[in-house]
Formats: C-alpha cells, structure tokens, sequence
C-alpha cells in the first residue's frame, strides 16, 4: 500500500507529456527578467539600459540582509530596457529586457567550490546556493539558502518532494528519468550542508518507472531511501507528503521544520548540485507546455526570462482560441491576463485552455450541505461553513472555524457539487483576518 | 496583448491570442459531478423500490409516484417563477421529494393527498426557508407528517398483492381490505405473522416504497458506490436500532428474531438510506453523522416501543434534523495538526 493522508482528491491526471524528453528551447531573442521570481524583497538592478550582460552575470542583488535571491541573466546580450510591470504572480516590480546577441557568452564570475563534498563546510555551501539565485523551483518559491539555515539543527529528515499531484505537470518525471545522478548529487550536497540522517524521495505510484530508477541509484548510500506515495491529491503539499511519509503532522501555524523535517523540489536539488559542481547560478528551468490549445505539448527547457508566448510558438502555436493561461497546475496555478508574462523560476508549467476545458460558472451556486468539502478537505477543516463566514464576513466564525488553517489546495471547489467556488470565499476571509489583525496590532501600538 | 504567435504552416486559419483572456482564481478544473447528477443517482437508486411497490400495490402506485412529482416539480417552478427568483428544478432535487412523498404512503390514500403533500413540503419547508440546501427539516418527511392529519387514510395499509388498479380519484374505502402491518404485531408485542424472507423481499403491508428491504439495499449500495452518500448515517442508525431492540426485545431480551423484524418492518430501510442521508438536513462530518444516526436510531426506537404510533422513522429523523447545527458545531473533525476537536 502506498503511504498517502486522510482527505484529497482525484483528478484526471492529464500528464500527456510523461513521454516527452526534455527538450532545450532555442534561444529567445529577448527575456525579460522580473526581480522577485522568489518569495522576499525584490532585487535591485545592478545593471542599467545600454550594459553588455553574460549568462550567468549577476544583474540584481536583495539589499544586505533581506531575505532574497540574487537574479542572473539567462542570456548574453545588450540590456535594453528596465521597467516596472507586473509578475506572473501579481506583484509590481521591475523587470529587465535583455536582447539576445545569440553568442552565449558566459561569465567568468561564477566558480564552483573546488572542494570535496567531505570538506566543504554547511556555511559554504549555502552561501554557494544563495549566490546561484536558487529558490524553491516546485511553485511557492521560497528562498531555497534561508530554508536550509532555518532546517539547520532542526530538521533531521530531508524529503525530496517528486510527487507531482497536479495534473499536466511531469517536469519532476521527466527530470527523474533524464538527470537521475543531479538529483541524487543535490540531495548528497543537501544532505552534507544540514547535517539530515536521512533522505527520502517521495515519488507518486503513478510515476512507477521513475520509482525503478531512482531505487537503483539510492541503493548505493544507506542515507537515501525512495518512498512511492499514493497518486492522489494534493499528496505534493508539504504538511501531507510529510504525514504520509513519518505519521508526523505539522501544528498548526508551525513549519515542518518543527517536526524535523525539511522539504525540497528535485529540480532545487538538481540546480544546487549544478551550482555546487560548476559554480552556475540558476538560469534556465523546465516548463511543461500543454493543454487542450497546444498544437504540440512538450517538456523544455527554458531561459528564464522567456515569454510565455515564444513557449506557445515553440510548441507550434495554437490550434483552438484560448480562454485561459495558466501558469502553474490547473488545480493552484495562477491564470494569466497576458501571453507575454516571462517564466520565472517557479514556472513548472504553461497551460493554454479553450472554453472547453474550462471549469464552467455556476450561475446561482447554492450550497447542498453535501459534506464533500469536508471530507477531502486535507487540513480536516469544515470548508463550505468558512464559505458561508465568509459570505457573512463574520471574521470570528470563520477564524473559529480554521480558516486560517487552509492550504488553499481547492479540493473543496474541484468537488462542490453545487459549484460553489468555496476556495476562493475562504481565501477572501483569510485575507481579511490578516488585515483586521494588523489594524488592531496597529492600534495598539497607537 | 500580445498577438504575435504564430501556428505552423499546415494550419490555413491561423489562430491568435483573443484580445482578452479569462482571469479567475483557481482551480480551473472542476469534477463533472453537479446537485443534478447526484439528484438523479438517487433516483435511479430509488427505481427498484418504486417498481416493487407497483408491483405489488397496483398501478394506483404508480399514480401516486407520478403525480407526486409533478405537483412537487410544479409547486418548485411557480413559486419561483412568482417570487422571481431562478427556476432551478433541473437540478432534480424537486422530484426527489415527490417521489419519496409517494413512496411514504399507502397506496389506499386518495390522490389528492400527496399532491398536497408534496406542494406544502416544497413550498413550506423548502421554498420559504430559502430553497435548496436552506431548508433545516426534511421536506418529505415533514409533509408525512403534515398528511398524518388525515390520520385514517393514512394508517390504512392493505397487504402486499392486493392490488389497486383503479386510477379514480375517488376510492371508497369499502374497496379497500385494510391490513395489519407487521409493525403494528410488533406493536402488541407478537411476532408478526409473516416470515422473514417475506419482509425481506417486500411481501409485507406498508407504504408503497418501503416494503422491501432487499430493493432498497440494493438502491443504498448504488449510492454508495457512487458515493452520492456515505455508510456512517444508515450503519450507526441501523446499528443503534438492531443493538437496542436486540437487548430490550419486546418479549424480555436478547431476541434475534424479534431484532430482525424490527429492521425490516416499516420505514427503517427507507429512512435509514435514504432520508436521514438527505443532504441539507443531516451533518457533514464523519462523526456528526454517526451522533445523528445514533440519535436517529434511539428515538425511532423509543417512539416504537413508548409511543401510542407504531413507527418512530419519520418523528426520529425530523427530531434530529433540528440538531444539525448544534452536531455540526460540536463534532467539527479533529483539524490537521491540531490538538483536539475543532482547535
């Protein structure tokens, strides 16, 4: 039986690109490179219009301190503009355009440790993944350096989270299957730089051939074991990857870090191999490219910075009219009002959807008390009364209620019968809780 | 907006980006399941029971199914149509109610009767209290009981095979051979005189679809498996009643035989599956259900062994549906990685 947690959802997987080797995208003629593709402050340009810029060259830094990554240039060519726009993620910050002179310079800047892993001391190696731009490659884009410094002395137990429970998405498949030896390196880097016991790579069962492979490879240390978890969602969500691997769940409002465990993407893990090993920062990623508009899904691998519609073209443009973009997974990826949106670091995927795939809107949604968002609910908490909070804007009921527990995973929404769209009601309460907290936090200090 | 993608060359029309794209929150995707599909898995898992219940009442059975519905549908639509709100009996919830209306009385009751039925439990306890998901009392079980007004009729059961074909309106109730139901044995504290293979496969006096019990299990495990409903309702109601008239049989204790009558008489079947499961009016919870089927179960228990009415369903079902609320407050399920109930 493959371990799994109580509640979640099925859904058609869709993974049409499990087959589809990755493929390198031709160079774009321009990026556009966004400075907060991570969780934190912005960076700030280190360049100005008009400079020559190297793969791999440094062209913003977080201010001294912050919490943040560096961002590098994904290509070698001339910067030509540096501009406020907004994120694929809805932020305003600034991006820089650079055009692609196509000669793949690389910096000389970047070196790797020249160290064996033996003798390369945990500060090392996290000031090297700092410096590589790396942050949490899987959606939420966390600083991949702080986690590891808050993990320090805490965690004893790393998990490499492969379970890919979003539909569409196979870029950690795929990247199982063709870069096995980084993944594992990563994880060993990783290992060394905590001070973990133990690793476990957590792989949905529906990934069987990927589960072979890395078992044969995690047969040569003792330390690295692969776990098959059950294809269900969301089994990729931290708190329940870890319940289903250790028994162990998360207190509410703490981090898995205080039950011992810490959790990385296998492409973090392959990038801070690849930054350990050559000295290059993060600057390209993989994107699965699919949907129901997509002449020919694919897998590539993409400088970041590339717009989502060189993506489109790539893959042979369109063959009906989309409704929707989305970047991310359908079930909590981020819809997009525009096909130049760059990828970013935490770009798994780009999916294009006509009207016919779309999720219709109930006109009149009238709950039916039906429950279903109760049991799948994944944090154990009673979704459509939060819901109903929420439509009341009765912040205490729903704080009562657990609101602030939700992952916002969306089973509730998936499987409401009556259409209700609960996630979004709840994400709306959340976000007032938060805000009436601060102004009375505010008013007291007053 | 960006239009510049290019499809590839085999392509003659070629397709660009619309000026606008459709920005909403996720998820995008949705499961194909609807308030109607699941309205219709109950429908199709109460067919075997009705059929049965024609089969061996007559044909007037099927009049009451039939008219049930239409007035319930009916009833749904001109209430909305005059208060000018949406019409929303395509989700089916509606004809739900008037089947199961139909389904809850003998087939002697005059036609008229459950029409009425069905108008007052649309209009009454479902319409005025907000429509579909709003109302806090099970609406065919309360028009049950709003038609036990007419008390007569309505406890006037013929056997099972005697068969009423007449479509009239009018039905004298000199043709009518009235019969006593095993429960009403059961309520003299006898056993009832037919076997239990009889009640299981529905040759007993009754409403017309409740009679047999193998029928509506096989209805139950429908819904089930497709998991329109889930075990804990009907398991702990049935549970609470086989336990408690196991060890308090009506002839001293610990009967088997006196047990099993208790489950297959009267409307325990039908209550247990398929109106305590009534989605409005019971908990959401794992363990709120198994409290409310509990409490179901005690109470039909005692109506049946105290009470001056032989059955105790219908009264136990609508007592507990008022504590929906209070179970669903209190029985919140343990929160991942909390502490206990609800924190």
């Amino acid at each position: 039986m493959a371990l799994t947690f109580r509640g979640g959802i099925h859904v058609e997987e869709n993974k049409n690109t499990s087959r589809m080797r990755i493929e390198p995208m031709s160079d774009p003629d321009v990026v556009s490179i966004p400075m907060a593709q991570h969780i934190g402050a912005p960076a700030q340009p280190l360049v100005k219009k008009g400079d020559r810029v190297l793969i791999g060259q440094k062209i913003g830094e977080v201010p001294e301190g912050a919490l943040g990554c560096p961002v590098h240039s994904s290509v070698s060519g001339i910067v030509t503009d540096i501009s406020k726009k907004i994120t694929p993620s809805g932020a305003k910050v600034e991006y820089i355009t650079i055009e692609n002179d196509h000669k793949n310079e690389r910096t000389e800047d970047n070196k790797p440790i020249g160290k064996k892993l033996s003798e390369a001391t945990p500060e090392e190696i996290i000031e090297l993944v700092r410096e590589a731009g790396i942050s949490g490659m899987g959606g939420a884009a966390f600083p991949t350096y702080a986690k590891m410094k808050s993990a320090i002395g805490k965690a004893d137990t790393l998990i490499v989270n492969c379970a890919e429970c979003e539909p569409f998405i196979t870029v950690n498949h795929r990247l199982l299957l063709e870069k096995p030896t980084d993944v594992i390196n990563g994880v060993k880097v990783m290992i060394r730089a905590l001070g973990v016991k133990q690793a476990f790579i957590a792989v949905e069962d529906n990934k069987q051939d990927a589960v072979k492979l890395m078992e044969k490879y995690a047969e040569k240390t003792s330390m690295i074991s692969v776990k098959v978890v059950k294809t269900k969602y969301p089994q990729g969500d931290e708190r329940q990857l870890i319940y289903a691997l250790t028994r162990k769940e998360v207190p509410v409002g703490k981090l898995p870090a205080d039950v011992g465990c810490v959790i990385f993407n296998p492409e973090t893990c392959a990038a801070v191999y690849n930054a350990y090993s050559t000295g290059h920062p993060l600057r390209a990623r993989i994107v699965t490219v699919d949907g129901d508009c997509i002449r020919r899904p694919k897998n590539l691998l993409v400088p970041l910075g590339t717009s989502i519609s060189d993506l489109i073209s790539y893959c042979g443009g369109l063959v009906k009219t989309p409704k929707k973009i989305v970047i991310g997974g359908p079930m909590m990826g981020v819809a997009q009002w525009d096909a130049s949106m760059p990828v970013t670091k935490s770009t798994s995927a780009v999916l294009v959807f006509s009207e016919k795939f779309d999720r219709k809107k109930v006109e009149h949604p009238e709950c039916i008390h039906c429950g279903r968002c109760v049991n799948n609910c994944p944090m154990h908490i009673m979704p459509m009364y939060i819901a109903q909070f929420s439509m009341k804007n009765d912040l205490a009921s729903a704080e009562e209620y657990g609101a602030m527990c939700c992952v916002e995973c969306g089973s509730c929404s998936y499987n409401c019968p009556a259409g209700v769209d609960i996630v979004q009601h709840i994400r709306v309460v959340k976000a007032a809780i938060k805000n009436e907290k601060s102004r009375l936090a505010a008013q007291e200090k007053k | 907006m960006d239009n510049k993608i290019n499809s590839s060359p085999v392509e003659k029309e070629k397709i660009t980006m619309p000026e606008m794209l459709t920005v909403s929150p996720s998820p995008h995707v949705k499961s194909p399941e609807t308030t109607t599909t699941l309205m219709v898995d109950v429908l199709i898992a109460l067919s075997p029971a009705i059929i049965w219940g024609v089969v061996v009442f007559g044909w007037r059975a099927a009049m009451h199914v039939l008219l049930s519905v239409a007035a319930a549908v009916g009833a749904e639509a001109l209430y909305e149509k005059l208060m000018k709100k949406p019409i929303t009996v395509r989700d089916c919830s509606a004809a739900v109610t008037g089947v199961l209306i139909a389904m809850n009385v003998p087939v002697s009751v005059p036609l008229w009767m459950p029409v009425v039925g069905s108008v007052f439990a649309i209009v009454v306890v479902k319409q005025l209290f907000g429509g579909i998901g709003k109302n806090f009392v099970n609406p065919a079980l309360s028009a049950r009981v709003f038609m036990l007004s007419w008390a007569g009729d309505m406890t006037r059961f013929t056997a099972a095979g005697d068969r009423i074909n007449s479509l009239l309106p009018a039905l004298g109730e000199a043709d009518v051979v009235s019969s006593a139901t095993p429960l009403a044995a059961l309520k003299t504290g006898a056993l009832p005189s037919e076997s239990f293979l009889d009640m299981f496969l529905g040759r007993q006096g009754g409403c017309i679809g409740e009679v047999s019990a193998v029928l509506l299990l096989v209805g139950a495990v429908y819904l089930l498996i497709r998991k329109v409903i889930t075990w804990h309702i009907p398991v702990a109601y049935i549970g609470t009643v086989a336990v408690l008239t196991f060890i308090f049989s009506r002839n001293g204790m610990f009967s088997w035989e006196f047990m099993l009558y208790e489950l297959l008489a009267g409307g325990l079947m039908l209550g247990a599956f398929f109106m305590a499961t009534d989605y409005s009016t019971s908990p959401v919870s794992p363990k709120g259900r198994i409290i409310y089927g509990i409490g179901c179960g005690a109470i039909t228990v005692l109506i049946r062994f105290f009470g001056t009415y032989p059955e105790g369903v219908s009264f136990s079902i609508l007592i507990m549906n008022l504590l929906v609320w209070y179970i669903d407050k209190f029985a919140k399920p343990r929160r991942f990685g909390g502490k206990t109930s609800g924190k």
